[in-house]
């Protein structure tokens, strides 16, 4: 799985590529709009992430010229801006998705994963973990091919947690993840807690390996190493 | 107040004024000169008189005319005074009228050849003043009131005339929005004062327009700036976080600056938020149905704070539809009842009434009546929930200024928030 990234502030691309390489990704950059252009022109890539205001000019005319190419490439757009009017013109461009900065590494990797899996497998598409298979397509889970009923939000966390396995999950990006724009400005996390809980006592009701730990303070891990 | 109405204004009450004086002037004017010709011919009458009298001393004793009366009689030497003619005003009674006329009356002695003294009483009828005051204020009445005409009349026209270039300008300016692009503004005039208005509106409106722009870029371009040094520091601590290495104590301190920088992302978009609204570029409206979108919003907010198990009523009298921007409709309706949660106690209760026009929200909390005039004011946090960012109701302030949407809030045991849709 190959992917760019296309970002022109150093510490930021350097924490991209550090999150993407422990998800086994080959991750390269650029970090101007040449820079960009010389590579997307030279290699074929799974994935680009990409900033839209760039050094030497903007990430959209970028994303007009990969279309003209008529290369697979998806693309996530990564902006600052966040107006629905930048992400309308974005998505009319083509891009597959749109992330606003700042965004928690663990959104930025559900979405690569949720793109890479769309663009690659034909039929029908679910996420395996241990003995957990998730459709995201008809929102089912199946726990040893038994299928197991979650409700909405228990459905999106444990989307969450099997596309972030074995890495520590921060509530707010758990919150902000299920809950979207309406936690905007919430003050606790606590109902993440009873969501959790639940969820917790539920797959391991079913059976399944993977476990979800708390991890004090922060939030919550799954792993599935026994 | 129409500029044209202000002038009729101003030029109607100085004139009353002007007229009243010239009124009361032009009356003791005339009655002077018809007091003076009175006496003047008086003296003559007299002269006549006393010319006839003294050559025939009894052909002209008396002489009672309708319009002039005279009398002579002898008087003692002593009350005799030649040197004056006295002249003064009296009413008589006339019985053919058979009323009191006024009249004036020339009192004067005079001596005959034989040293005898006589006194000549000569009586004339005059002017009747109340005539002459209701004659000169009916006429000063008609003058007004034609000259008043006469002004509305000539402003009409010089309004239309000479200022129709002004009335270009504000017509042209009604439709000037500095997010879009500026119309051309033809509106040629031989005016010289015109001429510079058109200019400077011309060069005002396109440096607002610029202003605007530079102010927009500002705000994208101070959005970009913040953000991207706040998701290195968000991210680099999500790395850390993952580093084997970490103690539970460090974990502990990384989520509080987790946290800490999670309120001032929040901070930060509020505050772009706010200031797109305050530039207008939520431009776009439809019809939006404040009935769908509440029930939308209960519903996610009843999941986020279900620990409260607050007790929410909605009852929706009409169906509440108004055209406006869509986001702006939720973001304003989010917080607001997003309020109500936050600020409730466990076990409290939202009540939602929607009628045809308005939106009202009320919640049990533990805070006293709020103080109204802080209310919407940026960071002014009534309470000590440190966890809010002070901005959510200065967005709903901002979002119901670009509207004709109207808040009021009152405090019976309950905070009760009203929203008014016009």
């Amino acid at each position: 799985m190959k992917i760019l990234i296309v970002e022109d502030d150093r510490s930021l691309r350097e924490i991209m590529i550090r999150s993407l390489e422990k998800e086994r990704y080959v991750v390269e950059s650029a970090a101007d709009y040449q820079e960009a252009s010389l590579k997307l022109n030279d290699y074929d890539y799974d994935c680009v992430v990409l900033d839209v205001m760039l050094p030497g000019g903007s990430g959209l005319t970028l994303l007009e010229e990969l279309k003209k190419m008529h290369k697979k490439e998806s693309v996530i757009i990564v902006s600052a801006k966040d107006s629905i009017e930048d992400k309308v013109t974005g998505l009319d461009l083509g891009a597959d998705d749109y992330l606003t900065k700042p965004f928690h590494l663990a959104e930025l990797n559900a979405r690569i994963k949720s793109i890479i899996r769309r663009n690659q497998q034909d039929g029908e598409i679910n996420i395996e973990l241990a003995n957990i298979t998730v459709y995201p397509d008809r929102h089912a889970v199946y726990i040893n091919n038994e299928e197991l009923i979650l409700n909405r939000k228990e459905f999106d966390l444990l989307y969450y947690f099997v596309t972030n396995p074995n890495r520590l999950i921060s509530k707010s990006a758990l919150a902000e993840s299920v809950w979207g724009d309406y936690i905007d400005q919430t003050d606790s996390f606590d109902f993440i807690y009873s969501q959790v809980k639940n969820l917790r006592k539920k797959l391991k009701t079913a059976g399944a390996t993977p476990e979800i730990k708390a991890v004090y303070g922060f939030g919550y891990k799954m792993t599935d190493e026994e | 107040m129409k500029l044209i109405q202000y002038t009729f204004r101003k030029l109607a009450f100085p004139l009353l004024i002007v007229m009243a004086v010239w009124a009361t002037a032009f009356y003791f004017l005339i009655l002077y000169e018809i007091d003076d010709e009175t006496n003047d011919s008086l003296q003559n009458y007299k002269e006549i008189i006393i010319k006839q009298f003294l050559s025939d001393s009894t052909a002209l004793a008396n002489h009672p005319d309708i319009m002039t009366r005279y009398q002579i009689r002898e008087i003692p030497a002593k009350d005799a005074n030649l040197s004056e003619d006295v002249f003064y005003d009296s009413t008589k009674y006339i019985e053919i009228e058979m009323e009191f006329e006024p009249i004036r009356v020339l009192r004067s002695n005079f001596m005959d050849a034989n040293g005898k003294y006589y006194e000549l009483v000569i009586e004339t009828s005059t002017l009747e003043k109340e005539d002459l005051i209701e004659t000169i204020l009916f006429s000063i009445i008609i003058l007004y009131l034609v000259l008043l005409v006469c002004i509305l009349l000539v402003n009409r026209y010089v309004f239309k005339k000479s200022f129709r270039p002004l009335y270009t300008i504000l017509d042209w300016l009604k439709k000037f929005r500095p997010d879009k692009p500026i119309e051309p503004l033809n509106n040629d005039t031989p005016i010289e004062e015109f001429a510079i208005l058109n200019e400077g509106i011309t060069d005002a409106s396109k440096r607002s327009s610029a202003l605007y722009e530079q102010q927009k870029q500002f705000v994208e371009n101070a959005s970009h700036e913040m953000q991207t040094p706040l998701a290195v520091c968000l991210n680099k601590l999500e790395l850390l976080s993952e580093n084997p290495d970490c103690t539970q104590e460090q974990l502990t301190e990384i989520a509080d600056i987790h946290q800490t920088l999670g309120g001032i992302v929040k901070m930060n978009k509020s505050l772009l938020l706010l200031s797109r609204i305050e530039n207008k570029q939520f431009a776009d409206t439809e019809t939006v149905s404040i009935n769908a979108i509440t029930k939308k919003i209960i519903q996610d907010f009843s999941d986020i704070y279900e620990e409260k198990q607050i007790k929410i009523s909605v009852s929706e009298n009409a169906s509440l539809k108004y055209i406006m921007n869509e986001s702006l409709a939720t973001i304003l309706i989010k917080n607001i009842v997003k309020n109500a949660f936050v600020h409730n106690i466990a076990d409290g209760e939202i009540n939602i009434t929607i009628s045809e026009n308005t939106f009202s929200i009320e919640n049990t909390g533990n805070c006293p009546e709020l103080n109204k005039e802080k209310l919407f004011r940026r960071f002014a946090k009534q309470t000590d929930n440190n966890k809010s960012t002070g901005l959510g109701l200065a967005i709903v302030q901002s979002i119901i200024l670009t509207y004709k949407i109207s808040i009021t809030y009152h405090y019976t045991g309950k905070h009760q928030f009203v929203l008014t849709f016009r």
